[in-house]
């Protein structure tokens, strides 16, 4: 264009008022942005392994179901010893990942039998999971859970899901990833401390 | 051989992004426009950079070169070649590599198209611009998001093969790549607006050159929302065709920023006001693509969409931190010397219709923005989730939505600068009763809800009037001699047949969702019901599979023609079993099947669910109305420079072959008398009533605006 | 379509006709809408308004997903029961926590996403009526002997432009 003097020097017509509408306007902009970015910086990938559960503090839910074996089962006959309620699906595969560790944890608490593994099919066939508890040698009760009510009654989302129950019924904890044996102590060790 | 040929084509781009960078900017430091024109030929290196690593990388998936660990991953020996091709965008490192192929075809388009004005300071700070933004793109390719990443250890045998949602679909060839087509795209109108800011050249038509950039990229998102929309529905899992899924609503942001900057730049051309405004618009265009990037890929946001979370999330979140200062602070520290003095008349007038469908957009963008990412800054502070979802959506956008057709409506036929109600009253009358009309004949033919029938008879009213400046387009090219059919291409024009198109979007998504209704029958093997106004017959399950699929399918006859396979399927052995549904679409309905419930036992009764959709193919046809007026849009006019008054004349008639004007929008060292700015035309014969009635039409009748 | 200038003295009454006629026709499908919900329809709407628990924000009525059947089947069986929405609404958020709603609450810190937008709404719609009260004096440009000494100046610099220059609305 014209090489005449910059426009910058030009007589401005905007601001003889003193208005400065557009400057203020772009600060108040960058400050929102500024929280925006800091709040999207600070903020964990979706992935936790202990999570907020509106059960937490409640009595369990009481679980009424047949078994895979085709026996009844009653949540409550466990009272008095601490529950691990495992969700879990044959198709699942941290599912897959967590069972070697599950089989170490119900072998290691048989003996003392203060604590009782149960695990609740989600979402599956009855011949995948007896077949997926055959292979990896699982002998803990099982239970299925047509129409979902149970996984429902428990908050479940997804497989693997496992809440940790104390022995005057009520729930102490909520994992939703792979557990490991060790997590499992942990949870039961620190809920102890802590008087439940 | 692929991974070395794909690091070179990578590191080619980065190289000769940052170079020509360095070219420009020392060029513009130095003031020396041959060292700036110098740095045109850097685009070109960054297109040859980025297409030898696509070339690199569609050679590893072909041949199955599974040493490459994206390969690995997304591609197996059983994928079909369709998934094998388009497994390069379907996985977070090689979506960036198609993000940088695209932006380096853009970038070489652009020094291409401004190769004449290359030594100009303004065009050689957008390009810098550009290739500042190639390099940031090219970096993540080089080092965090590396496609070209061997595997370590042992070279597998066979890959894993892309997520199975993305082997069912052919569309998987057409959303991605046309969407980044769109969200690309708009690097180009950014990079002119930072370098109108920094150069403080503001109002010499820039704007104008670029709005066509702008244009093209609106459209190539458009398509791309459209086809994902489509495709969503097709597959479930995603919940019909739109489920204001978090990554949908960041592809949409930038749309709606574009949108209303596509009408509010009219006002920049014909009165040169807002122009402080339009460059902020197109700024944050802009960072809503990166934002939208950002949220994709860095795992803050869980959805189907989303790529898995990775390192470049905090990357991205930088770039989209210095985009955003870059922008916003040049407007704080520019943005007031440079707006226009000028003043609108009236708001009654196209110009006051203009500025409240800005509002609306943006206030729509806010609406989209706060809903997305409420749900993060709640789970900061209280340590649980919230979800803000459809509900909410629907409640904030329907008023809005509401309004806007009404602006549809009440906008082309609002005059220039000046109307009154009696002008108004006049043009609008035969759309108004249209409108009317159309309200009463859905409330006899039993149309439930205020909503659906206000929307009803709002698009009546916005089409017809739509309709009715084509007619008097068209009307005009026709009186003028020089064909009817100018009536319908050109700016205006075209966005008439796009507003139309809208209008039957409009009306397909009132219908679908407050006309649908839904039921379940549970059938034996063989036998028919009736459900919501539909003959089912069950006939029979059958199981099918496939290298990917492993499905029980129900067959099933809709009003005797079929059969449908509504189906229960798994795609590879670990996964959830997805209900994959059937749909019977015809103009009226849809007729959307899914398997609620297998049988216990073989022979049992399956549990169908049946939802009745009412227009449902009205959204794709209103989306190829669209498309098509986006099309005809970008025609270009014979008639005059945006520029021109509105009064200005049309060029004769024999002037050669009508196609002179094409270069209407080159801006740059004008090349004969100074191209200022135009008079104010003379205001007698036009200003109190707005232009007379079909005169101003009928005067500039292909592209009036 | 009509002749300008004149006001027509018609059209007036059509429109007030048309107006009739439109209020009329909404009321008639505002009403035939409203009325007691059947068993179907309640639960159809609270199924509407809650997240399918295992899907990426779906409701439960559009997911075929088993815990989403599951949820349906919980409401169905409570609408029967005479549970009120609230109620039901309240037991499932006592299962899987308040993000089993996809319309955040009214109430609590929630109340954000509504209400901002509509201070949005109504902060938008001031500074418009505000920017068309400011611009709609006509400008008010005074052309000071400063003003002129520079265009002379810039005129005898590049010699004669053949448009203005300062004032007036440029591209």
């Amino acid at each position: 264009m014209s090489t005449g003097p910059a426009p910058d020097a030009a007589p401005a017509v905007g601001p003889r008022r003193g208005r400065h509408t557009a400057r203020w306007t772009a600060v108040a902009s960058l400050v929102v942005m500024a929280a925006l970015i800091a709040l999207l910086a600070t903020r964990p990938p979706a992935a936790a392994t202990e999570v907020y559960t509106p059960l937490l503090g409640q009595q369990a839910p009481p679980v009424t179901a047949t078994t895979l074996s085709g026996g009844r089962f009653h949540l409550a006959a466990y009272r008095g010893r601490w529950v691990v309620l495992n969700f879990f699906a044959s198709w699942c595969p941290p599912c897959q990942d967590e069972e070697p560790d599950l089989v170490t944890f119900a072998y290691q608490h048989r003996a003392p039998g203060d604590a009782a593994l149960i695990g609740v099919v989600y979402d599956d066939t009855t011949a995948a999971a007896r077949a997926f508890e055959r292979s990896s040698g699982a002998t803990w009760p099982t239970v299925i859970d047509p129409g979902g009510q149970i996984a429902l009654r428990y908050g479940v989302r997804g497989p693997p899901e496992t809440f940790l129950i104390s022995p005057s019924g009520t729930v102490v904890a909520h994992l939703d990833s792979a557990v490991t044996a060790a997590d499992l102590d942990q949870q039961i060790a620190a809920a102890r401390a802590a008087g439940l | 051989m692929n991974a070395t040929l794909g690091h070179t084509g990578v590191l080619l781009g980065l190289v000769a992004s940052i170079v020509g960078a360095a070219v420009i900017a020392t060029g513009l430091v130095r003031k020396r426009p041959a060292t700036v024109r110098a740095g045109q030929v850097y685009a070109a290196l960054i297109l040859l950079g980025a297409v030898v690593a696509t070339v690199a990388m569609q050679r590893a998936l072909i041949t199955h070169d599974f040493s490459i660990a994206f390969v690995a991953e997304n591609n197996s020996r059983s994928t079909p070649l369709l998934y094998t091709i388009t497994g390069m965008w379907s996985a977070l490192s090689g979506s960036i590599l198609l993000w940088g192929l695209v932006l380096s075809g853009y970038i070489t388009a652009m020094v291409w198209r401004f190769r004449r004005q290359a030594g100009d300071p303004l065009v050689g700070w957008a390009t810098l611009v550009t290739y500042a933004v190639s390099a940031f793109f090219f970096a993540l390719m080089a080092g965090p998001a590396d496609p070209f990443q061997t595997v370590s250890g042992h070279v597998p045998a066979n890959g894993l093969g892309p997520n199975v949602l993305l082997q069912d679909n052919p569309l998987v060839a057409f959303h991605p790549p046309l969407l980044y087509l769109g969200l690309v795209g708009f690097t180009v109108p950014f990079a002119f607006a930072i370098a109108s800011l920094v150069t403080g050249r503001i109002g010499e038509g820039w704007q104008v050159a670029t709005r066509r950039w702008t244009l093209l990229a609106w459209g190539f998102l458009t398509v791309g929302v459209l086809l994902g929309a489509w495709w969503s529905y097709q597959v479930l899992g995603w919940g019909g065709f739109w489920g204001w899924d978090p990554v949908e609503n960041a592809s949409v942001l930038p749309w709606l920023c574009a949108t209303a900057y596509l009408h509010s730049v009219m006002v920049q051309e014909r009165r040169g006001l807002l122009r402080v405004w339009n460059l902020s618009l197109v700024i944050s265009t802009f960072s809503l693509t990166i934002l939208g990037t950002f949220l994709t890929r860095s795992g803050v946001i869980t959805s189907v969409h989303a790529f898995s979370d990775s390192d470049i999330g905090g990357l991205l979140l930088g770039f989209f931190g210095v985009v955003v200062v870059t922008g916003v602070g040049l407007i704080a520290w520019r943005g007031d010397r440079l707006r226009s003095p000028g003043g609108i008349d009236s708001p009654l007038s196209r110009e006051g219709a203009f500025l409240l469908n800005n509002l609306l957009f943006v206030l729509l963008a806010v609406i989209v923005l706060l809903g997305t990412v409420f749900p993060l800054l709640y789970e900061a502070l209280e340590h649980q989730q919230v979800t803000v979802g459809a509900p909410y959506f629907d409640a904030l956008t329907l008023p809005i939505g509401l309004t806007l057709l009404v602006l549809m409506a009440i906008g082309p036929a609002l005059p220039w600068r000046k109307a009154t109600t009696g002008t108004l009253a006049d043009r609008l009358l035969v759309p108004a009763g249209v409108g009317v009309l159309v309200a009463v004949v859905s409330v006899i033919a039993g149309v439930r809800g205020l909503g659906a029938v206000l929307a009803f008879c709002l698009g009546g009213f916005a089409a017809a009037s739509n309709v009715r400046q084509l007619v008097l387009a068209a009307r005009g090219a026709h009186r003028h001699g020089i064909g009817a059919w100018r009536g319908l291409v050109g700016r205006a024009n075209g966005g008439m047949v796009v507003h139309i198109g809208v209008v039957v979007i409009a009306v397909a998504l009132a219908a679908a969702t407050s006309l649908g209704h839904r039921g379940e029958v549970t059938l034996r093997p063989g036998t028919t019901t009736m459900i919501e106004g539909q003959q089912i017959t069950f006939q029979k399950l059958t199981t099918v599979s496939s290298p990917v699929r492993t499905a029980t399918e129900a067959l099933v006859l809709v009003n005797g023609h079929g059969p449908y396979r509504p189906a229960v399927s798994q795609y590879g052995a670990n996964t959830e079993p997805v209900g994959t549904p059937a749909i019977d679409s015809n103009v009226w309905h849809d007729v959307y099947l899914t398997v609620d419930s297998l049988p216990a036992s073989s022979g049992g009764p399956v549990g169908i669910g049946v939802t009745v959709q009412p227009l449902v193919s009205w959204l794709w046809v209103g989306g190829g109305i669209l498309v098509l007026g986006s099309l005809l849009a970008a025609v270009p006019g014979r008639r005059r420079r945006p520029t021109d008054p509105v009064s200005a004349p049309l060029p004769a008639l024999a002037d050669g072959n009508g196609r002179g004007r094409r270069r209407h929008d080159r801006v740059g060292p004008a090349v004969g008398p100074a191209v200022g700015p135009p008079p104010e035309p003379p205001p007698v014969p036009v200003a109190v009533d707005g232009a007379p009635e079909g005169s101003a039409d009928e005067r500039v009748p292909a592209g009036s605006s | 379509m009509s002749p300008r200038g004149g006001r027509k003295a018609g059209s007036g009454p059509v429109w007030v006709v048309l107006a009739v006629v439109l209020a009329l026709a909404l009321a008639l499908a505002a009403s035939r809408w409203s009325g007691t919900p059947t068993v179907a329809q309640r639960a159809a709407a609270l199924d509407a308004v809650l997240k399918c628990p295992s899907c990426d924000g779906i409701s439960v009525a559009d997911s075929s997903a088993s815990t989403a059947a599951a949820v349906r089947q919980v409401v169905l069986i409570r609408v029967r029961e005479g549970q009120s929405d609230q109620q039901i609404e309240q037991y499932l958020v006592g299962r899987y926590g308040p993000s089993i709603l996809l319309r955040p609450p009214t109430t609590g810190i929630t109340a954000v996403v509504w209400v901002v937008p509509l201070v949005a709404a109504a902060g938008g719609l001031g500074g418009l009526a505000l920017f068309f009260w400011r611009r709609r004096r006509p400008p008010t440009t005074v052309v000071t002997p400063e003003d002129r000494a520079l265009v002379d100046q810039a005129m005898a610099e590049n010699g004669p432009v053949a448009a203005p220059v300062a004032a007036g609305p440029g591209p």
